[in-house]
């Protein structure tokens, strides 16, 4: 009796826990990988090459490709993918190509083209935005159908 | 190398705490910083929100290495033969993202060119470094201390160091004596004493993506006395010698004789004698002040004090010009005249008169 009783108690919290994972896993479907490796121009028979490397010597001015992978392993389909990236402290967004994001240079409150953004001077008057007062780039997908995957990346500089 | 990828459990319509943005950051994030990549993915399935987050792998921010030593001016400090304390001044700029000692040394070129111009000709003494202690910008003699390192300079901080020696005697216009200075990057962290050296760590292996691990990377350019990227850094500049350069003539003149007056006299016993001694300063020349002559007079003849003697006179046409002011002293016992003469400026020239007569 005391054996089956264990047994029982056992079954029982593993029906309880087995619902939990199994919403969990079909609620989560993406699976994201984030990376950054250091981007080095490096001149070979005359010409230059852009390496890449993991990040292990970095010093201020050094330039860095910060990526994030994602996957959709679901069955559904995932709509209104929000891809939202604050710049870390340490870095900015390259000028080079920073126009072609989505950014926010008031910490993610507003959203649009560096280029249509202005950030306050200080003394009450604002001056256009620069690629070093980013702090969120942002990728807006429609939708990830299930078993795609991509990655989105931008460049940025340590400070 | 440890690539982070998780499958994050539900956050449910949980708000988001905005990260606040980042402040304006000087140039150069320090050493030790620890850099993470993290995204909020937010959708939907079926209709209901969901939230993600995930982080790229943290690296820290590595030690760089960099300083300027910059002379302040363009133009060699001009000094005089036999000046002591004489000042040249240079800036030392951590460019480094990390507090570090820098250690001074100052060398002298042997020959070459000049940092402004000329030959490196000569060596300065009593070479010695200074720091500008109180920070005017000039060296105060006996306020600004004597260093042989800077201690604790911090990223982006300078300071202002002078290069103070004693100039020979004897030196000519136009020598020129080059002075450099080499500030060397030291570990920072113990202040009142001078940190150990320096070595370059960016040979790491893969285990060294660490957030932890803070290599040392040696980014200095290459200065006037040292390499690109060996953690130090020079400037030079000059001493140029601008010294008096002074030509004496002594003429003399008969005034009169005892047989025939002042018409076309003749240096016959009795006769008078003028003698002017001119002394003329170079064009390009320092000024020369208390200029001091001494003639001792020749057994035969007698000094004339009743003419007296004229000092400060001039010279035209290769003739003494019968002027001056009275001064200038007669020896009896050594039959010696002495006179000072005023400031002689360059191209100018001044003399100094008196008479004598023929035993």
């Amino acid at each position: 009796m005391k054996s089956n009783w264990m047994a029982a108690l056992a079954s029982a919290a593993l029906l309880a826990l087995s619902p939990t994972m199994a919403t969990a896993q079909t609620a989560q479907p993406i699976e994201l990988k984030g990376d950054v490796k250091v981007s080095k121009l490096v001149v070979e028979n005359g010409k230059e090459r852009q390496v890449l490397s993991e990040p292990k010597v970095v010093v201020p001015g050094d330039r860095l490709i910060f990526s994030t992978s994602y996957r959709n392993n679901g069955s559904e389909t995932v709509r209104n993918f929000i891809v939202t990236n604050p710049i870390p402290n340490g870095v900015m967004l390259a000028p080079e190509g920073a126009e072609a994001h989505s950014v926010s240079v008031d910490g993610g409150k507003t959203w649009g083209k560096l280029a249509s953004l202005s950030v306050s001077n200080g003394d009450g008057a604002t001056r256009p935005a620069v690629a070093g007062d980013v702090t969120h780039v942002r990728w807006v997908l429609p939708e990830v159908a299930p078993g795609a995957e991509g990655k989105v990346t931008y460049n940025a500089i340590v400070r | 190398m440890n690539k982070y990828s998780r499958l994050l459990g539900t956050v449910g319509a949980a708000a988001l705490a905005v990260l606040v943005a980042n402040p304006a950051l000087a140039d150069g994030t320090a050493a030790g910083t620890t850099i993470t990549n993290t995204v909020t993915v937010n959708y939907q399935v079926g209709g209901v929100s969901q939230t993600a987050t995930g982080a790229s792998n943290s690296f820290a921010v590595d030690r760089k290495v960099s300083m300027t030593v910059a002379e302040v001016g363009s133009s060699a400090t001009q000094v005089s033969p036999g000046a002591t304390k004489q000042v040249t001044t240079f800036t030392v700029t951590n460019n480094s993202n990390a507090t570090l000692d820098f250690a001074l040394t100052a060398g002298q070129l042997s020959g070459g060119a000049g940092a402004h111009g000329g030959t490196d000709s000569f060596d300065v003494t009593n070479v010695k470094i200074y720091i500008d202690t109180n920070n005017d910008g000039d060296y105060d003699d006996g306020v600004d201390q004597e260093v042989t390192y800077i201690d604790e300079l911090g990223p982006d901080l300078n300071r202002t160091i002078f290069v103070v020696t004693d100039v020979p005697l004897s030196l000519t216009t136009g020598s020129v004596a080059t002075v450099s200075l080499t500030a060397t990057g030291r570990e920072g962290g113990g202040a009142g004493s001078q940190g150990a050296a320096l070595s370059e760590t960016n040979t790491g292996s893969a285990n060294e993506v660490d957030a932890m691990f803070v290599d040392t990377v040696f980014a200095d350019a290459a200065g006037s006395d040292d390499s690109l990227g060996d953690g130090a850094h020079s400037a030079r500049d000059d001493y140029s010698v601008l010294a008096a350069a002074l030509t004496v003539v002594k003429r003399s003149k008969v005034i009169s004789d005892p047989v025939n007056g002042t018409t076309n006299p003749k240096a016959i016993p009795g006769a008078t004698i003028e003698y002017c001694i001119s002394v003329a300063n170079a064009a390009g020349s320092a000024t020369a002040s208390s200029v001091a002559i001494s003639d001792p007079l020749p057994a035969t003849v007698t000094y004339d004090s009743t003419y007296g003697i004229f000092v400060d006179g001039s010279v035209t046409s290769g003739e003494c010009d019968a002027n001056g002011s009275a001064g200038g002293s007669y020896d009896s016992g050594t039959s010696t005249v002495t006179g000072t003469l005023s400031s002689i400026a360059a191209t100018e020239t001044k003399t100094l008169r008196f008479r004598a007569t023929i035993d």
